[in-house]
């Protein structure tokens, strides 16, 4: 397949993706953010990041608060506005702008804005395959990786094969399917605290098809899933398999996370835990 | 105090907004399967499958024949409820008791013809009637029908043309039988027979 | 049905510990599951059918009334009886009216899910009439005194270990021990009631109202007899179940039986219209259908009137993760798994019914497999959006997301408080790995480690970055900081690699 370049002679300028990094990456795993922005900057586009973005909102729109998410949707509607894509590393963020922005205004005089918003807006890996074709990444890695398909990102926004075809191109890592890929973990948002036991019980039966299928690493495209998943097997005492978002691996941005996981930021960060 | 029916259909048309019927849709035809080719071979494929046994295609005078060596084959008795429309063939000669009559509880055989077979799913198709009782395919533990070949219809959409083409309306009851009966309610476990036949003969005749 | 969801989360904690619920669920996934992908793979194509069924089942209930009065005129024509029933106290008013009609001491019922809704049984019991369940699911839980937990495979919670030991005490016969040989008993047990029934009760999977006729899918053969054998029949079912041509219910039965066990077609379609013929050897001299709203009529014309397309196939709970995890019972009414927490706030009401809605993840399983395109997710989120309406969810809930939205509006304040929470757990985690204990954060934590975090936020991490590479853009080495011109090169070397 021809790469076409997103510098078209027509457009001279690159395009500009607004990285819209999501509020559990900015508070948890910023170098999410900084791996999608490289990963992004590294297929030729122009990245920009409103500082004044936030949530967008779904956390309020499952709980049936729908003026709070409409609120907020409008806020990221004019913080994004600028940008040719919205581009997140996560499929729920940018399922919940894709798809439910349009029905959340529809009858309302911004449903028009709020469509063209949505119909710009991707899912990180999407992004990168079908918009702007990057066909190699800049990580290296070593294990063997078992991709779970995040509920959102699967089923709203067909991610699926993008994630795997971007892990094809990551020397050292070798890919195994899980017997049930597409099964929830179990996060859900706000499930994991309301209904924890099930949450629980459905971390587990994931975890479990990881070990029996041979990977030391779980990697998924959605951090609330992976901050479950991890969580749940530190406190089933698994402390070896690593858990990682796509962003990471992709970008080689995995120095200092070893088996053991955890985030610090600094200068000298190596391999800071046992 | 208004009754239950004019209640129920108050509140359905309410909420309609009270708007007269909208009956205009597309047809959905387009989104049938497809079943062409030797219908008597797929139907005896499909009825296999749903563990019916198939015999024939045999000419209709040596169907009774066929059936007394099935039921001696599997050490069944040769004492038969019937369906008085089938009652003129020579089951007595090929050793098989009968009786033309609406099925008991304690038949252990009946024997049926049958208004058509859906070569689609390998299932027959039953009506009701004067000559041809319901219970006979029902009570027994052994269920013998008679196809005629020339009966058999590609899918369901088919044999309701071909009911509407012979009958005036639906008999009291139409009855689709795709094999012995069964269940799987004990630990999702299939068994064959649970209240009606444990054992179903197609005999496919032309 | 007695409503008893209020109590979910403590039902699903205990089934989450039931070692023998957890075997039954997993024989249940690996079969049904597999079972409706391989029916299914055998049509040339799936989509076409199920945008056709969605489509009639729409079509209908926009036209509910037109094809109800259709279905009552012929089912008149062909000499039967049409009731309607407002809600559950009339259907049990008009069955003991036709019962006691009818002389009726002994009844012989096939399943129905609507007469569990309605309580049926208690109320024939209570009339002194005596009812047996003749689906062999159904009759065990009728021995059992217990209610389904699914809607297909109602004892699906039960090994036959469990149904070998009913049996034994209430058989009065030797304690069998293998799966046929417990088919058998039943059988012999079961038949001389159906022999002995004066009326037959059943549900009806669809009314046809073209021919005014009452369909029923079974396996057993059971729902053949209880319609056949005694001198009255009648056919119970929602008014939801009417469907407008004999064609239509073709299509639909070309997915219902895939969808629900992953048969091609069940071993009996039984479609009944009226009474006995004169000349009929067999069948009921009479035939009644009830036709049941409780409820059902309140969801039409509004966002939850897709529900109502339901052909009770099961898949959504075969498919559903929180399903296959707690069993059925869980959800306290008669209905469990995705169709339930939509279906039952909505019928039984929204106080009692709380969790239901909101015991999902929404991760979409369900609306895949629906064979009517039914798009439970949204509805489940109507649900929860009426409860926040009405404010019906928790104070520290609806505090707790207040707080989070009026940050999340206020960038500045986002940003601070994002700044020091990020900074807190950080401390809180120290050098370990994960925090195990979160004040404020007990719901986490209770079932889960949280991983501890970088400690700094995006928003302040990528500000200093950005500072750095405006005030030095040259000698920038992050990896991070791509020059304009190096981008470039950099992108166009891969198009050359590619091309």
């Amino acid at each position: 397949m021809v790469s076409v370049p997103i510098e078209t002679p027509a457009a001279p300028r690159p395009l500009r993706v607004g990285l819209f990094v999501t509020c559990l990456v900015d508070l948890m795993r910023p170098r999410i953010g900084f791996a999608a922005l490289a990963l992004l900057e590294r297929a030729g586009a122009e990245v920009v990041v409103p500082a004044a973005q936030t949530c967008c909102g779904q956390p309020a729109y499952n709980s049936g608060d729908v003026d709070a998410s409409r609120t907020l949707a409008r806020k990221l509607l004019k913080e994004f506005s600028g940008c040719d894509y919205v581009v997140a590393p996560s499929g729920s963020c940018a399922g919940m702008i894709r798809v439910h922005y349009p029905r959340l205004f529809e009858g309302l005089p911004e449903r028009e804005a709020i469509n063209d918003l949505a119909v710009r807006t991707y899912e990180l890996t999407d992004f990168l395959v079908n918009v702007a074709k990057l066909s190699d990444v800049p990580g290296r890695f070593s294990g063997r990786i078992a991709y779970h398909d995040s509920c959102s990102g699967l089923r709203e926004l067909g991610v699926k094969q993008q994630p795997r075809v971007l892990l094809a191109h990551v020397p050292g890592a070798t890919l195994v399917e899980l017997t049930e890929p597409e099964s929830c973990c179990g996060f859900g948002g706000t499930f994991s605290v309301k209904f924890g036991d099930i949450s629980a019980r459905m971390a587990d039966n994931k975890c479990a098809q990881v070990v029996a299928c041979g990977a030391d690493t779980i990697v998924a495209g959605d951090l609330g899933c992976l901050l479950h998943l991890e969580g749940r097997l530190r406190r089933q005492g698994d402390t070896r398999t690593r858990v990682l978002h796509i962003a990471e691996v992709l970008a080689g941005d995995v120095r200092g996370r070893t088996s053991a996981g955890g985030d610090r930021i600094s200068e000298a960060a190596t391999g800071e835990r046992t | 105090m208004k009754d239950d029916r004019a209640t129920v259909l108050d509140r359905i048309r309410s909420a309609s907004g009270r708007r007269a019927a909208r009956l205009d849709r597309a047809s959905n035809t387009a989104a049938l399967p497809k079943i062409e080719g030797d219908l008597a071979a797929r139907f005896a494929e499909r009825a296999v499958l749903l563990s019916s046994d198939v015999v024939g295609p045999l000419a209709e005078a040596d169907a009774p024949r066929a059936v007394a060596d099935y039921l001696r084959s599997r050490h069944l008795p040769l004492d038969a409820v019937c369906w008085p429309a089938l009652a003129t063939l020579h089951w007595r000669a090929s050793g098989i008791e009968t009786s033309a009559r609406a099925a008991r509880g304690d038949d252990l055989v009946g024997i049926t013809g049958a208004f058509c077979g859906i070569a689609e799913t390998g299932t027959l198709l039953l009506l009701s009637g004067d000559q041809t009782p319901a219970t006979v395919s029902l009570l027994p533990e052994t269920h013998v029908a008679l196809l005629p070949a020339k009966r058999l219809v590609a899918r369901m959409e088919d044999a309701w043309s071909l009911l509407r083409r012979e009958h005036r309306a639906p008999p009291r009851a139409v009855n689709f039988v795709s094999g012995p009966s069964r269940t799987a309610d004990i630990e999702q476990t299939v068994t064959l027979g649970a209240h009606g036949p444990y054992r179903v003969l197609i005999v496919l005749t032309n | 049905m007695k409503l008893a969801a209020a109590d979910f989360k403590s039902k699903a904690a205990t089934n989450l510990a039931n070692p023998s619920l957890q075997r039954a669920l997993t024989r249940l996934q690996e079969r049904f599951v597999g079972a409706r992908a391989k029916a299914l793979a055998e049509l040339p194509a799936v989509a076409p059918l199920r945008d056709a069924a969605a489509d009639i089942r729409a079509h209908t209930l926009e036209n509910l009334d037109h094809y109800l009065t259709q279905f009552e005129q012929r089912v008149q024509e062909s000499g039967g009886k049409v009731h309607w029933a407002s809600d559950a106290t009339a259907v049990n008013r008009i069955l003991l009216d036709i019962a006691r009609a009818y002389g009726v001491r002994r009844v012989a019922k096939s399943k129905s899910m609507v007469t569990e809704e309605c309580a049926v049984n208690e109320a024939l019991g209570a009339a002194g009439i005596d009812v047996v369940e003749t689906d062999l699911g159904e009759y065990i839980l009728q021995l059992a005194n217990e209610p389904p937990s699914h809607i297909v495979a109602p004892v699906v919670h039960k090994n036959k270990e469990e149904i070998a030991d009913l049996f034994a005490q209430h058989h009065q016969r030797p304690r069998q021990t293998g799966i046929p040989e417990l088919c058998r008993e039943a059988r012999e047990i079961l038949r001389p009631k159906f022999l002995a029934a004066d009326m037959g009760i059943s549900g009806a999977n669809f009314l046809i109202a073209e021919t005014g006729s009452a369909l029923i899918v079974t396996n057993e053969g059971n729902g053949r007899l209880c319609t056949t054998l005694p001198r009255v029949h009648v056919a119970i079912t929602g008014i939801e179940k009417v469907v407008p041509t004999l064609e239509d219910v073709s299509l639909l039965l070309r997915l219902l039986p895939r969808s629900a066990t992953g048969q091609s077609i069940t071993n009996y379609v039984s479609v009944l219209t009226g009474p006995k013929r004169a000349g009929d050897l067999d069948g009921p001299e009479h035939f009644h259908v009830i036709l049941v709203d409780n409820g059902r009529s309140h969801l039409l014309g509004s966002e939850l009137q897709p529900m109502l397309r339901c052909i009770r196939c099961g898949a959504c709970m075969n498919h559903c993760p929180v399903y296959q995890n707690i069993g059925g019972h869980a959800y306290g009414w008669v209905y469990p798994g995705p169709m339930g927490v939509v279906l039952t706030p909505s019928l039984a009401g929204m106080s009692g019914t709380i969790d239901l809605p909101n015991a999902s993840t929404f991760c979409g399983a369900c609306a895949d497999v629906c064979p009517v395109k039914i798009p439970l997710p949204d509805l489940m989120r109507a649900l929860r959006t009426r409860q926040w309406q009405g404010q019906m969810r928790s104070r520290g809930e609806r505090l707790g997301l207040a707080i989070w939205a009026a940050m999340a509006m206020r960038p500045r304040l986002y940003a601070l408080a994002t700044r020091v929470a990020a900074r807190l757990l950080q401390l809180m985690a120290g050098r370990r790995q994960s925090i195990k204990v979160l004040p404020l954060g007990g719901g986490w934590t209770r079932v889960r480690d949280l991983p501890a975090p970088a400690g700094r936020t995006f928003r302040d991490l990528y500000a200093e970055r950005h500072t750095r590479q405006i005030n030095r853009p040259q000698e920038d080495h992050s990896p991070f900081a791509v020059s304009p011109s190096a981008k470039r090169g950099q992108h166009r070397a891969s198009e050359q690699r590619h091309k």
